[in-house]
């Protein structure tokens, strides 16, 4: 479902940060030593990070592409090594330079690009379906199977409500109100589903890569078994995604999580979503718009925690006012089948009734189990995470690892680029890692949701005097429709620097807006550059660089106090 | 110049001189850039006032109102419009994804101008608003130079007064401009096209710039058959050529008639309508012609050339870096200069102005990287240079980005239409010279990117920033491949319509 942050899972449980470099360097602090052989000297640790273990039992074939071809082609890391052992003792024949485990989005990047790089690459995964288990899957993943581009597509199709109500304002009248047929919209979104994995599945084809279907495990560091089949390789990555969880509680068998909702025979009438983090709102935004009656039950005070606190706020407020009942510090207890066949839900408040379906939306958990890592020894976080360095690198040399199953920013376009990253160290030559700085990402809620760097609370902590300037309006489309939605915008400036720390906006396009500022918040321009940029009128957007007035200044007092300075708009 | 503009700035603090002037400044025309000068310079302490003919949604020498063309009869009454029409490309979409919608679907335009008129009048008491909260003292009128510090505003009954004033700004606009066709009379400008009393079935426009096209696409989504007459081989001469073709695809996609190559000689009255007659011999029958040919500054009636102020060839004033006439005391910002006809700018200009002539800080307009958008549906936007413009331009290779693509809403919708961006890349120093967009949400992506071009970005930042997914946006940031270079000093593309 990598579309943002798994805000619900557990581990976030530090009250101040969200999901951003704080844990996530505190989780990448083990590969320092790395970085430190780097820079003395590029050649000694090239040669460190490619020691490949020749203690094991290899199966000399030759599949696709001999390696001393590749050798030949003095391309990446593999080769380069080679030439400098320059035969002194027989290379280890591997069948493949990189077997991956798991075709989703960080899986089939990597194996492209590495396939692109001359190296010869096959890739494994289990066969398609909508819903992924222990057995199915499908080339893809998550992101274009059961998350991103399905959730899009519903996100599209409940929309579409909202413009009718809002057309009424400018003139348009129907004789019967729209009607949603949900067998339509599931029989041409799978449709497009089918066509997506199709169009994967050729992308891998092109390139080069072995496409193997089957359940992948590893039998040791150099060797993968696909249903009792042995392939052999020179590096291992493992990127098999994670799955939604749902926790134990008295009928938790009647709940159904998001690979399920995604894909469901009939519309609910009545629906239960447990959970405060992204997939839970933007489920609630789908079915609302699909004229389901819609209740989130979140354990918090506030929905998406880690995001900025005016935003969390914000959205609430915007989804009420659609018709979403939120339910807030109510913890689930049990779900009762009742014998009309419809479900309560209890919870430590009360008990709600007459849902047609519960959604847990809870968190994801890396799909770990069963892939043979505890037998060759990969170590693993509490949560079920692969732990990898700074390069993707697991702690056994020849096994790597890239996307959801590290639980670092669990975001599709995140585990493309640990998979382009990973590609450049091991076949280009070319150490990388992934820059997690400013990633910017999006809650498809409606309204929807577009951010990068810093929140307030985020950006007070760490530069204690930050600037920010807010703007909260009605855009010209409501003033038309009637309808009461507005826009919020923020922005995060450092008081020192005049640096863009972080821009945050809920409200129409969001995060196609957020896009291209996200190149310059990245690029570290400050307010003034902002200020210079002239607006596009009529947009929303334009607000974003015509904020001319502090909304609040923050300053750190010497008792390090934090002082809010309130100062009224000056209203120019 | 600089220095003389700080020395006038020290003059103008408030101090002994002041008496001799009635206001500090007075503005003649309150628009975007009238109002936005007036207001600043008040903030700055200069006691200031201004004139604006009465209100109205149709324009003529005597006819305005506080706003002006942005608001009354330009970017907002035409953003709702263009709200209005999309509704039309909407409800087509929406069918594949499951909805139902009964054949019958009305479309009532009188309830559309009815609220647009509305929220036009409600912008308007807002302006009043602005200017009389940031003090200055708002005539209704029509203003007159009358020497380098007076003016004289007609009021509406006739009776005139006159000021002096140290500075006197012209900021009053321009308005469309009809081509001498004969029965020209017969066909509506811009203006009217925001009002009309009905809505016609069939219309005509004459114009291939960005208002011609907005209004096709504003017409086509309500329903109209629409036939879009222009003298080029494609629409918005000026824009990059690959996605003027762009926009000539996606207008034809959705049903507008494009004429190419076309100008109109005639137009004659019928028992039901119109027949404009074209340069290649066609025969168009329609309820309503509009003409979108171009603007002209509004200076007939100022009485400038009686103070000497100068104009050009166009009729527009000129003016120096900083705004200024050859007058000294008379400043003009916005449309009326033909400079960069856009609110933002004559937004920038005006704030420039302030600050130059009340805020002892000479600031020149920035006009690099203005970044503009074309709000036909789906829109078009772009910032910096477009391909021709860079080949011309730079020392440099020059590398284009292109990406072609199919919306993932069209996967399900169905809709033929695809999206393309471009980004210019100077090759020497990997600086993003340009960058467009033509697609759904367009402007509202291109604002932010306008930031990075603005500030220099390299086509390496571009692709060092993570993408936002699923998202249109994202494309400008994964932008991987080079489409093609150009070496340097290859001449733009001969075939340039």
């Amino acid at each position: 479902m990598a579309t943002s942050l798994t805000f619900t899972t557990p581990k976030l449980t530090n009250s101040f940060s969200s999901p951003s470099l704080r844990t996530l360097y505190s989780k990448l602090s083990i590969p320092l030593s790395l970085s430190l052989t780097l820079s003395s000297s590029s050649f000694s640790y090239s040669s460190h990070f490619l020691s490949d273990p020749r203690t094991l039992t290899c199966l000399p074939l030759h599949r696709r592409r001999p390696l001393s071809l590749y050798r030949d082609r003095r391309r990446g890391f593999a080769s380069a090594r080679a030439d400098s052992e320059n035969g002194a003792e027989t290379a280890r024949h591997y069948e493949f330079d990189l077997f991956t485990i798991g075709a989703g989005s960080g899986g089939v990047r990597a194996s492209r690009y590495a396939a692109n790089s001359g190296a010869s690459v096959a890739i494994c995964e289990l066969p398609f379906s909508t819903i992924s288990s222990e057995t199915t899957g499908g080339v893809g993943g998550t992101c274009v199977l059961r998350g991103c581009v399905p959730k899009k597509l519903l996100v599209y199709a409940s929309k579409f409500s909202h413009e009718f109500e809002e057309s009424h304002g400018f003139g348009w009248k129907y004789e019967a109100e729209p009607k949603h047929d949900w067998n339509t919209l599931m029989a041409n979104k799978n449709a497009e589903l089918q066509r997506l994995t199709g169009i994967y599945k050729n992308i891998l084809k092109n390139a080069g890569v072995t496409l193997i279907e089957g359940r992948g495990k590893i039998m040791d560091p150099h060797t993968v078994d696909v249903d009792g089949k042995l392939y052999s390789a020179r590096h291992i990555l493992v990127s098999v995604g994670g799955r939604p969880f749902i926790p134990e509680i008295p009928g938790s068998e009647y709940a159904i999580d998001s690979d399920a909702a995604l894909d469901l025979p009939s519309k609910p009438t009545k629906i239960a979503i447990v959970g405060g983090g992204y997939i839970a709102l933007e489920f609630a935004g789908i079915f609302n718009g699909l004229t389901s009656s819609v209740h989130v039950f979140i354990r918090q005070k506030k929905v998406l925690r880690g995001f900025d606190e005016e935003i969390r706020d914000f959205v609430e407020e915007q989804m009420s006012l659609r018709g979403i009942e939120f339910h807030t510090e109510e913890s689930p207890q049990a779900i009762i089948k009742s014998a009309d066949g419809s479900l309560s839900l209890k919870t430590n408040k009360g008990t709600v009734e007459g849902f047609s379906h519960v959604m847990f939306a809870t968190g994801r958990r890396p799909n770990t189990k069963n892939l043979g890592l505890e037998t060759v020894g990969v170590k693993m976080t509490e949560n079920g995470a692969i732990e990898v360095d700074e390069y993707s690198r697991t702690s056994v040399p020849s096994i790597w690892a890239v996307g959801d199953v590290t639980d670092r920013l669990n975001l599709t376009p995140v585990a493309l680029m640990e998979g382009m990253a990973l590609t450049k160290t091991l076949f280009q030559n070319e150490p990388t890692k992934p820059d997690y700085r400013d990633v910017p990402s999006a809650v498809f809620s409606q309204p929807p949701i577009g951010q990068v760097g810093l929140t307030e609370e985020q950006a007070i902590q760490e530069y204690g005097d930050v600037d920010i300037f807010t703007a909260n309006f009605r855009p010209l489309k409501a003033t038309l429709s009637g309808l009461p939605d507005r826009i919020f915008m923020k922005l995060v400036v450092c008081a020192k620097t005049n640096k863009v720390l972080g821009l945050h906006m809920c409200g129409d396009d969001s995060p196609e807006i957020v896009q291209g500022f996200a190149v310059a918040v990245k690029a570290g321009l400050t307010k003034a550059d902002f200020d210079a940029t002239v607006g596009i009128h009529p947009t929303a957007a334009e607000e974003l660089v015509t904020m001319r007035t502090p909304t609040r200044k923050i300053r750190k007092t010497s008792e390090g106090k934090t002082d809010r300075e309130a100062k009224a708009a000056a209203g120019v | 110049m600089a220095r003389k503009m700080l020395i006038d700035g020290e003059l103008s603090q408030p101090n002994a001189e002041e008496a001799h002037y009635d206001f500090d400044l007075f503005v003649i025309g309150a628009g975007s850039g009238g109002v936005r000068a007036a207001r600043f310079s008040a903030n700055y302490g200069a006691k200031v006032g201004i004139c604006e003919l009465p209100f109205h949604p149709i324009s003529s020498e005597v006819i305005g109102g506080i706003g002006g063309t942005c608001v009354i009869r330009g970017c907002v009454p035409k953003k709702i419009l263009v709200y209005a029409a999309t509704y039309g490309g909407e409800l087509e979409d929406a069918r594949n994804f499951g909805w139902e919608l009964n054949e019958k679907i009305d479309f009532n335009w009188k309830k559309l101008l009815h609220k647009k008129t509305e929220e036009i009048v409600r912008l308007n008491g807002i302006y009043k608003r602005l200017l009389t909260n940031a003090g200055v003292k708002t005539f209704e009128g029509e203003g007159k130079v009358v020497g380098p510090n007076e003016v004289e505003v007609t009021q509406l009954d006739g009776t005139k007064l006159s000021f002096t004033a140290k500075h006197i700004l012209i900021a009053t606009g321009s308005r469309s401009h009809r081509p001498s066709i004969p029965g020209q009379e017969l066909a509506i400008t811009s203006d009217e096209a925001l009002s009309l009393e009905e809505l016609p079935k069939h219309a005509v426009i004459l114009g291939g710039g960005y208002i011609a096209v907005e209004f096709a696409s504003i017409w086509k989504g309500m329903g109209l058959n629409v036939d879009l007459c222009f003298r080029r081989e494609l629409p918005l001469r000026g824009f990059d050529d690959e996605m003027r073709a762009v926009v000539a695809r996606n207008l034809e996609g959705r049903g507008i008639n494009l004429h190419p190559g076309t100008n109109l000689t005639q137009l004659i009255k019928t028992e039901n309508g119109i027949k404009a007659i074209t340069d290649q011999g066609e025969e168009l029958t329609t309820d309503v012609v509009l003409l979108a040919t171009g603007r002209a500054p509004n200076t007939k009636r100022l009485n400038l050339e009686a103070v000497g102020v100068k104009l050009d060839e166009t009729g527009a004033v000129k003016v120096d870096e900083y705004s200024r006439t050859n007058i000294p005391s008379i400043w003009a910002v916005g449309d009326v200069t033909n400079r960069m006809n856009l609110t933002p700018v004559a937004l920038m200009e005006a704030t420039c102005f302030a600050k130059t002539v009340f805020g002892g800080k000479p600031t020149k307009p920035d006009y690099k990287d203005v970044p503009v958008a074309v709000f036909s549906i789906p829109p078009l936007s772009v910032v910096g240079l477009s391909e021709e413009q860079a080949v011309d331009e730079a020392n440099s290779d020059i590398s284009v980005f292109t990406s072609t693509f199919n919306p993932m809403k069209n996967t399900i919708s169905g809709r033929q239409e695809k999206t393309v961006m471009k980004l210019v890349v100077e090759a020497e120093t990997d600086k993003v010279i340009g960058a467009s967009m033509c697609g759904p949400d367009a402007p509202e992506i291109i604002q932010g990117i306008a930031v990075a071009v603005k500030c220099g970005a390299t086509k390496e930042q571009f692709d060092s920033t993570v993408g936002i997914h699923p998202s249109a946006a994202e494309e400008f940031v994964t932008m991987r491949s080079v489409t093609r270079r150009i070496p340097a000093g290859s001449k733009p593309k001969p075939n340039n319509p």
